[in-house]
């Protein structure tokens, strides 16, 4: 189903065709855009509205731009929708996130999989049943860039959940007992971490036909004794890996265009 | 749980290897041992027939899991109990996207929980989703064995004939609507055990994955098979897929070795 191409500005994004590259970025933090255009060459700083900050620059002489989301799928998925409009079709979440298995040590990367629809956006699109799945090449690729580069990772899946303070301070929900029994839930199917976008990127990539992944570097684990302590916490392991993988996505990409 | 016979699958610890190809089709379990080495006949019990041989002298196992999630779940958790680890959908299936043959396999990635079984283990909010050396395995399978495929999610469902007559039903609205979500999604095929293969693999710490033989259904016209000149039916021959799933199995067996 090919999007409508507008030539006018994006009512949010406030950016238009040839304003970012095939493959982007996708921090929560507005905050953190310009972070990662310091890892691409000859970035630039193209939009800001609301919490949608755009840098564009290039990697291996190929656009390739970050956009900032905001916290949650709600504002995730108009800027998922306004950058398939202007020709984006490669997506890579980054951002922090919580473990929640016992044996997995903040510091480390989670590669996701496929996510939990733990949100109320994905509904306004596809039926629950429907998994959130990440693009296998996406996930392959940032699995070889973590491994290239000597950072400990892990590939699973998410939950993306619509309630922060639901997860850090169930008890004192309305809804505690649900909350914590599906946190249980979660953690026994053998989910590896918590955050708040994936599932919006992954199903809204599965029906325009885009590419999605993600890498969420684990910051504390409630589930461990200790849930601070572990691996130096480094947003630069984490940047430069997902740099990495869009940089093997880009040859790979370049190889199946010239054969 | 039992640990001795499992009482639906009659198997003990011993009687299966740790990988395990799972048809529907009690009777297709036959042809699929004949790809083994030194097959034998180990029990059958309702619509669960199981045969054990070798493969690169590896054991390996085929157990049939009946039509739907429901009696899947049950050969899934009693074939956990008596030490599988590794499972492999093999079946057939309706393609569910015009660039689909009959004939092309479909390489599981994820499936849709169109089903009621994975609920009473786990909020439907979670995905069915394969696992990644499972799918890497048999993407190079259908590679090796020259067979087109295509990687992707399936639906399954609880009613056959809800997908191939849905006009018929009560609630044939809600499974048009339902349909046309899926197709848009980019659902390869339509079946009716993954999901639940997947669910309890996640829960369980196994991995699992699946391959299915597709048929071109007539996407136009409710979603009968496709009855077109072009659509050549002698393509769908349940041996293509048997050999996209040995093919995958013996990569992942050499794989394991490997990592051992």
């Amino acid at each position: 189903m090919p999007l409508k191409e507008f030539p006018e500005i994006m009512y949010h994004i406030h950016m238009k065709k040839g304003d970012v590259g095939r493959y982007v970025f996708l921090p929560g933090d507005p905050g953190r855009s310009e972070k990662i255009a310091q890892y691409f060459d000859d970035p630039h700083f193209v939009a800001s509205n609301r919490e949608y900050v755009t840098y564009t620059g290039t990697l291996l002489g190929e656009k390739v731009s970050v956009t900032s989301t905001g916290i949650g799928c709600p504002s995730t998925a108009i800027a998922v929708e306004e950058l398939c409009m202007i020709g984006a079709d490669t997506f890579i979440r980054v951002g922090t996130s919580g473990g929640m298995q016992p044996e997995i040590v903040p510091g480390e990367l989670a590669i996701i999989t496929a996510a939990i629809r733990d949100e109320g956006t994905t509904l306004h699109y596809m039926p629950p049943e429907f998994p959130a799945v990440a693009d296998v090449e996406v996930v392959l690729a940032l699995r070889e860039a973590a491994e290239k580069l000597g950072n400990p990772h892990r590939l699973g899946i998410s939950q993306s959940k619509d309630s922060f303070y639901g997860q850090h301070q169930p008890a004192r929900m309305p809804v505690s007992d649900r909350l914590q029994e599906r946190w249980k839930a979660w953690k026994m199917g053998g989910a590896i971490c918590s955050e708040m976008e994936a599932a919006s990127i992954f199903i809204l990539s599965s029906i325009y036909r885009k590419r999605a992944g993600g890498i969420m570097l684990i910051g504390a684990n409630q589930e461990s004794k200790d849930p601070n302590v572990g691996h130096a916490e480094s947003l630069d392991a984490l940047l430069a890996t997902a740099i990495a993988a869009v940089k093997i996505l880009i040859v790979k990409d370049r190889a199946a265009q010239a054969a | 749980m039992e640990l001795n016979i499992q009482y639906h699958v009659q198997l003990r610890p011993g009687d299966v290897g740790r990988y395990v190809l799972l048809p529907g089709d009690p009777g297709r379990c036959k042809l699929i041992a004949s790809y083994f080495e030194d097959a034998k006949f180990i029990v059958q019990n309702r619509e669960y027939v199981t045969y054990t041989g070798t493969l690169l002298g590896e054991k390996v196992s085929v157990t049939s899991t009946g039509i739907g999630c429901p009696s899947t779940a049950i050969a899934v958790e009693e074939l956990c109990c008596v030490g599988a680890d590794t499972f492999i959908r093999v079946g057939t299936s309706g393609g569910m996207q015009p660039n689909i043959k009959t004939g092309d396999v479909a390489v599981l990635t994820g499936s849709i929980r169109d089903e009621g079984t994975t609920p009473h283990y786990m909020p439907v909010e979670f995905p069915a989703v394969a696992d990644l050396d499972v799918v890497l395995a048999l993407r190079e399978g259908a590679k090796n064995a020259g067979i087109p495929f295509h990687l992707g999610i399936s639906q399954s469902k609880d009613s056959f004939y809800g997908e191939v007559e849905p006009d018929r039903m009560p609630v044939d609205k809600r499974l048009h609507e339902r349909w046309k979500a899926w197709v848009a999604g980019g659902a390869i095929c339509s079946e009716m055990e993954a999901a639940s293969i997947f669910v309890l693999s996640s829960i369980y710490r196994k991995r699992a994955g699946g391959a299915m033989l597709m048929a071109k259904l007539d996407l136009g016209d409710g979603d009968h098979f496709d009855k077109d000149s072009g659509n050549n039916m002698e393509m769908f021959d349940i041996n293509r897929v048997i050999k996209v799933a040995i093919e995958g199995l013996k990569i992942l067996i050499v794989q394991d070795r490997k990592s051992r």
